[in-house]
């Protein structure tokens, strides 16, 4: 999807490498939260890695869905430990709980630290819907509610040897900028804009995290993941008419959600990607994000307003990024 | 004290978008709806956001001590408005004789009679110095007489020509009043389900919210009696003043039971 390819591998193009599948021995075992986890990518992520060994806490927003997710895992894999926790990301108040929740969690089980955060759920909506804070859905659930749940698990992050931030963007986060006069689209709402945006803001959210981290000497490693065009119900949901139709007819031709999700395992399991400097990766390989998403300016200018729309204070965090 | 807006259902998917709208504005807001979480998330989300000041008072606009409550809360507080956006009000849809009393009498009460009382009271809080703009939230179907929603439809030309009339009254007195007159608007899941519902016609006939609060914010700022958001729109209400009501009123009966019907069997 536009990819620019930063290995110029000319055997690249179908090829896969395929991450290692070796499954995490005891004193290994991660800790992973996973947003959106109880359909398409989200869903096999949790499949991924509850199949290598990982402790896993998936989150969801509806309370049926999530048991029957977490009995589809278990059926699968009977020893998993999978645990569901139910959240509607769209508000910024359950995304605090849906943290609060995650801590006690993981207190009750005896975890002191989380090595991986996979920011995934996300949403498509045909119509300007407004969330109960005043913010636009797709706004708040793909771009917001990452940001918000980040900071929030930062300490717990901070604690492992490895913690890990991925975001589940898109290869249309290329052909976009972030529209500042009206950065969630009121007045001129178009849904694929909107919906691109967010993941342009997922690059640049990720990019500054990064930055941010570094600066304050944090061990943490932030990636932004482009699924590629996945087999999945986003484009049914909260749609109708055109987007709808043509999701219908687009996904079927998309890679099944397994593998997107074995690129965030390769992320959150093996160390050599954490040395690269990369913060794009597709298929397991990095590639080149959008120039706009590497403006530091714009990144730093979202982090601001984002930081604002969450009423975090500045530089709040003990990180101190 | 700078003045505020006023809005009421503020926390409904119109009254959220022109909550947004002012806010983006720099305008002060003041906020009233039913739910007191829904309110205060609303306001926090607003004043982080555009660094303004929102007030927020928890009001049953149906019940007559409820209101007395909210207008007691305003005169403590010293407050003066510039603005007054009634947005709250509600359908019962279906045949009419299978609404309840209860149905009657709070459709009335929201769409009528609070409207009334609001508007009454909030002119005597403008704010001397400015203009004072007083915007209804009528809708398409006060030009029709709209079976399945004859309540709805004769509580909005209610609002339509009260909102006319009274423009006329106070244009001397610096005051204006638009009546927005919008069709179906996707505020929430269950609403795009049913504007879906209507297929084609419905999706054409429907414009986003937030365009229309900033539409209907400049329309009012600009004096203008009605605003009717879309081209097709007003086209539609153009036929209703040249077409025969009784016609008009089969017309819509008939693709409002048609949508009832594919409703019903998708659900
Ligand atoms: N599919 C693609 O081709 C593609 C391409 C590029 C990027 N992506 C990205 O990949 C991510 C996952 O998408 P997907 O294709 O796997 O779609 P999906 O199957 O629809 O999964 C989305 C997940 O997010 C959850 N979710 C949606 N709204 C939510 C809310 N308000 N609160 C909490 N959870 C919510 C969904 O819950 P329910 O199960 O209840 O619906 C579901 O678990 C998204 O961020 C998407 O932008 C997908």
């Amino acid at each position: 999807m536009g990819s620019e390819n930063i290995t110029n591998n000319p055997n690249h193009t179908k090829a896969i490498i395929e991450p290692e599948m070796r499954c995490l021995t005891a004193n290994e075992e991660k800790v992973i939260v996973i947003t959106g986890a109880t359909s398409g990518i989200g869903l096999a992520t949790v499949k991924e890695m509850a199949g290598r060994g990982a402790y896993v806490i998936g989150a969801g927003r509806s309370e049926e869905r999530c048991r029957n997710a977490e009995q589809e895992v278990r059926k699968l894999y009977p020893d998993a430990s999978v645990n569901y926790l139910t959240a509607d990301l769209s508000s910024l108040a359950e995304v605090s709980a849906l943290a609060s929740n995650i801590r006690s969690r993981l207190s009750r089980d005896g975890k002191s630290a989380i090595d991986a955060l996979v920011n995934n759920a996300g949403t498509v909506s045909s119509w300007y819907v407004s969330t109960v804070d005043g913010f636009e859905l797709q706004f708040a659930v793909n771009h917001l509610a990452p940001f918000l749940l980040t900071h929030e698990l930062l300490p717990l992050l901070e604690r492992s040897q490895d913690g890990t931030v991925i975001c589940i963007s898109s290869g249309s986060h290329y052909r976009t900028r972030l529209h500042w006069n009206d950065i969630m689209l009121r007045k001129h709402y178009n849904t694929l804009m909107a919906y691109k945006q967010t993941k342009l803001a997922n690059v640049m959210f990720v990019t500054e995290l990064n930055r941010r981290l570094s600066a304050a000497g944090s061990r943490i490693k932030a990636f932004a993941v482009d699924p590629g065009l996945v087999n999945t119900d986003i484009g049914l949901k909260g749609t109708g008419g055109i987007v709808k139709k043509v999701w219908q007819l687009r996904s079927k031709g998309g890679t099944p959600p397994e593998q997107p999700a074995r690129s965030v395992a390769y992320l959150v399991t093996e160390p050599a990607p954490r040395h690269t400097g990369q913060v794009y990766w597709k298929d397991c390989r990095p590639l080149k994000p959008s120039a706009y998403s590497r403006k530091p300016d714009a990144a730093k200018k979202l982090w601001e307003l984002s930081e604002r729309m969450c009423g975090i204070k500045a530089g709040s965090r003990g990180a101190g990024y | 004290m700078k003045s505020m807006v006023f809005i009421t259902g503020a926390s409904g998917g119109l009254g959220k978008a022109f909550a947004v709208e002012c806010a983006s504005r720099g305008w002060d807001l003041f906020l009233t709806d039913i739910s007191e979480t829904a309110l205060s998330k609303l306001s926090t989300g607003l004043t982080n956001t555009y660094n303004i000041d929102v007030d927020h008072f928890c009001c049953d606009l149906t019940d007559f001590d409820s209101r007395t409550g909210l207008f007691e809360h305003l005169h403590e507080k010293g407050y003066a408005f510039s603005f007054l956006i009634n947005v709250a009000g509600l359908d019962y849809e279906g045949p009419f004789a299978e609404r309840t009393r209860n149905q009657i009498r709070t459709i009335l009460r929201l769409n009528i009679e609070a409207n009334l009382e609001m508007t009454h009271e909030l002119i005597k809080l403008r704010d001397p110095a400015r203009t004072f703009r007083i915007i209804n939230v009528a809708s398409l179907a006060a030009f029709y007489p709209m079976p399945v929603k004859a309540m709805y439809s004769s509580s909005k030309r209610f609002l339509l020509n009260f909102s006319r009339a009274l423009g006329e009254e106070l244009r001397s007195q610096d005051i204006t009043v638009t009546a927005l007159c919008p069709a179906g608007m996707p505020t929430t899941p269950a609403c795009i389900e049913a504007i879906e519902a209507q297929g084609f016609a419905g999706r054409i006939t429907t414009c986003n919210v937030g365009y229309v609060a900033a539409g209907t914010i400049d329309r009012a700022l600009r004096g203008k009696s009605v605003y009717i958001p879309g081209t097709l729109n007003r086209m539609l209400k153009a036929v209703s003043t040249i077409v025969p009501e009784a016609l008009v009123a089969r017309a819509v009966g008939s693709r409002w039971s048609a949508a009832q019907c594919k409703r019903a069997a998708g659900a």
